[in-house]
């Protein structure tokens, strides 16, 4: 069985090259990087650290190319964005709130025992916003699929068919960071899967697109949303699992209060960090998190898997 | 605390010329120490005064000669982060002139033309201001719009960000005194920035100047039919715009935020936000003696009359003001109406005075709030 290897982010700190080696692969590896959107091709310096194996797969640039010539689906991705970008905005407004109900009924003094019941059907409350959402998106990507079905594509099939084939000459896979959403969008639209043979190994964006719920974060944005975002489906290797990259610098991980609503709200899932120099290994087709995985607890605090 | 450096200078009297070019040479002007302020002038005059519009500080404030000396000086107290716009005014018999800081080269510029800078500990001009070889510039495009409300042809200048994509839609921001915020809050340049940084979603923004600013910017029908009705409109069919209120915005600063407001009051639901910037939002509670001189009287009526019956015209109003200028408290009044009438403002202050670069500087707050970018999407 294949091996998953999630990383920290590879600025500053970049292991790519030495984990790559780790897995003593010796034939050609996928490159994808279409979250880099119009940076795709600038990929020199992450197939150098590939020792020059690194194939790209495009699909930023395939993407451009669907849209351009088929415009069938350029008319019903428009439409879907808009649709989602309404759903998205009316998300926020629900969940802002929900969050913030939580947040003031958590600082209610409770003399009575009430104050431990209002928080946990407050936390449901944001579960069921969280829901509603969800639920939302699968109806709107079933109404897109019923519309401009993929399959009928000629131009999709066509880059469809390509990447396979590329994909099937490489021993394993390197998905870089950049825009989740523009990464996602590419993956499913060409409809990327791997081999049970082929590691991947990936950072950043391209470790949340390996989950089963990507959740998009940042404490420190000054505007907008501060709560955590459910945003969409991941393409599911590593189930149960969100990932956080760049933890440190994008959320307050002392406040352990907002830490913890964030665990309790997502508690099906292991709240993985991913902090620069991170290594974290799913050998053989593992899905639970290794022995050192830095992760939030129920109580907000970061802990270590293996360590009481 | 250490002696001022002036203080200093005074223990050496008699002071001589090489003396004192050293002094000038060493510490220039002004001097900031602390929280304190010490302008120079040097020359053979009779009086000299730094002439602000700090309000809260004498105007004109007079410096004091240095013994017999040709160097004149006066200290101010200038709190951290302050920034303040000022020239020297000399007098020498009856002969008065005003002018920029000879010894000082930072200069602000203005429609009105420039003044001197003093820039207290703790004032940074945003870094997102100067121009970023990473930030991929957006365009530019002048258009002359034909307007039936203002009966003639009105420029514009639209910019369109970079990687302006016609299959995305954009929100669309709508500037007054356009050209004065291009020209001298560098606003091409921040709003480059901004969205290259993810602060600011991609948007598009009509730049838009005016003819007769005192007459149409205060609360002038034709305005804005002209802005509500002729030119979104325009917009909307030509450009790849979100289409609905809350991707609507009307800015300005002054004069231009009253255009901006009043606008929003005769098309209410029309625009979604409003960037009011210094705005002159003068009113009386009795009477009419509002002491801004008949420009100011249409501004006032108007005023009063939104003061008498509020109501929520936008969702979100962000507004800046600068402590140091007269509009402070009628901002600060109007903040609690606004919120009371059901809009979500945020408002923010600032230790600067009624110019283009505060309005420049609150500019990443203001349209990061108003359109938060897509910080949230990328994890590189």
């Amino acid at each position: 069985m294949s091996t998953t290897i999630l990383l920290g982010p590879q600025r500053f700190t970049t292991t790519v090259g030495a984990t790559v080696r780790s897995l003593g692969v010796t034939g050609r590896i996928a490159m994808v990087n279409s979250g880099w959107e119009e940076r795709e091709s600038d990929d020199g310096e992450l197939a150098g650290h590939l020792d020059g194996r690194g194939v790209n797969l495009r699909l930023h640039h395939r993407m451009m190319d669907v849209l351009t010539k088929d415009q069938h689906f350029a008319a019903a991705a428009v439409a879907f964005r808009d649709r989602m970008d309404e759903l998205r905005a009316f998300y926020g407004i629900r969940l802002q709130a929900a969050i913030d109900a939580v947040h003031a009924v958590s600082h209610r003094t409770s003399i009575h025992a009430v104050g431990p019941i209002a928080e946990e059907s407050a936390m449901e409350a944001v579960r069921e916003v969280d829901r509603w959402y969800a639920a939302e998106l699968d109806e709107l990507y079933g109404s897109v699929r019923a519309t401009a079905p993929l399959d009928e594509s000629g131009t999709i099939g066509w880059h469809r068919g390509e990447i396979g084939a590329l994909l099937a000459e490489c021993e394993a896979v390197v998905i870089a960071g950049g825009n989740v959403r523009t990464l996602l969008r590419t993956l499913r639209v060409f409809d990327v899967t791997f081999g049970p043979e082929q590691s991947v190994v990936a950072w950043s964006a391209g470790a949340m697109a390996l989950t089963d719920e990507v959740v998009l974060f940042h404490d420190f944005t000054p505007h907008g949303v501060d709560a955590a975002e459910l945003h969409d489906r991941g393409v599911g290797r590593l189930p149960g699992i969100v990932a956080l990259p760049h933890a440190k610098r994008r959320l307050l991980l002392d406040d352990h209060e907002r830490m913890s609503v964030l665990a309790r709200r997502f508690a099906e899932h292991r709240l993985l960090l991913l902090d620069d120099g991170a290594v974290v290994r799913f050998p053989d087709g593992a899905t639970e998190l290794p022995a050192g995985a830095r992760f939030i607890d129920r109580t907000g605090h970061v802990s270590v898997v293996g360590v009481a | 605390m250490e002696r001022l450096a002036v203080n200093r200078l005074r223990e050496r009297l008699p002071l001589d010329g090489p003396t004192i070019d050293r002094f000038v040479g060493r510490y220039g002007c002004p001097i900031i120490e602390g929280e304190r302020a010490t302008f120079l002038y040097r020359g053979d005059v009779d009086e000299v005064w730094v002439r602000h519009r700090v309000v809260g500080l004498p105007d004109p404030l007079p410096l004091k000669r240095i013994g017999e000396s040709d160097l004149w000086a006066v200290t101010t107290v200038l709190p951290e982060g302050s920034r303040v716009e000022y020239q020297i005014e000399i007098r020498k018999g009856e002969h008065y002139e005003r002018f920029n800081d000879p010894l000082n080269p930072r200069l602000a510029h203005s429609p009105m033309g420039s003044s001197s800078v003093c820039a207290a500990i703790g004032y940074r001009v945003p870094e997102w201001v100067a121009h970023d070889p990473e930030a991929r510039p957006g365009t530019l495009v002048e258009e002359q719009v034909h307007s039936k409300a203002l009966r003639r042809d009105q420029p514009v200048q639209i910019y369109l960000p970079a990687r302006f994509n016609r299959a995305q839609r954009y929100p669309l921001l709508v500037v007054h005194d356009g050209t004065d915020y291009l020209q001298f809050a560098a606003m091409k340049t921040v709003l480059d920035n901004l969205i290259h940084r993810l602060d600011v979603d991609p948007l598009v923004a009509v730049f838009v100047p005016p003819r007769d600013r005192l007459k149409e910017y205060p609360n002038h029908a034709p305005h804005a039919r002209f802005i509500a009705r002729e030119l979104v409109p325009l917009l909307t069919e030509r450009l790849p715009l979100v289409d609905t209120p809350e991707a609507r915005c009307l800015m300005g600063s002054s004069f231009g935020g009253i255009a901006s407001l009043s606008t929003a009051v005769r098309y209410p639901g029309f625009f979604g936000s409003l960037m009011l910037q210094s705005a002159s939002l003068v009113f009386t509670d009795i009477g009419f003696d509002h002491g801004g001189g008949p420009a100011f009287d249409p501004v006032v009526k108007f005023v009063n009359r939104f003061r008498e019956k509020p109501s929520a015209v936008v969702d979100r109003l962000f507004m800046s003001c600068g402590v140091y200028e007269p509009l402070i408290t009628p901002n600060r009044s109007m903040v609690p109406v606004f919120r009371h009438a059901g809009m979500t403002v945020r408002y923010t202050e600032s230790r600067d005075g009624h110019n283009w670069e505060n309005w420049r500087d609150r500019l990443g707050d203001g349209l990061a709030w108003l359109f938060p970018g897509p910080q949230k999407f990328v994890y590189e």
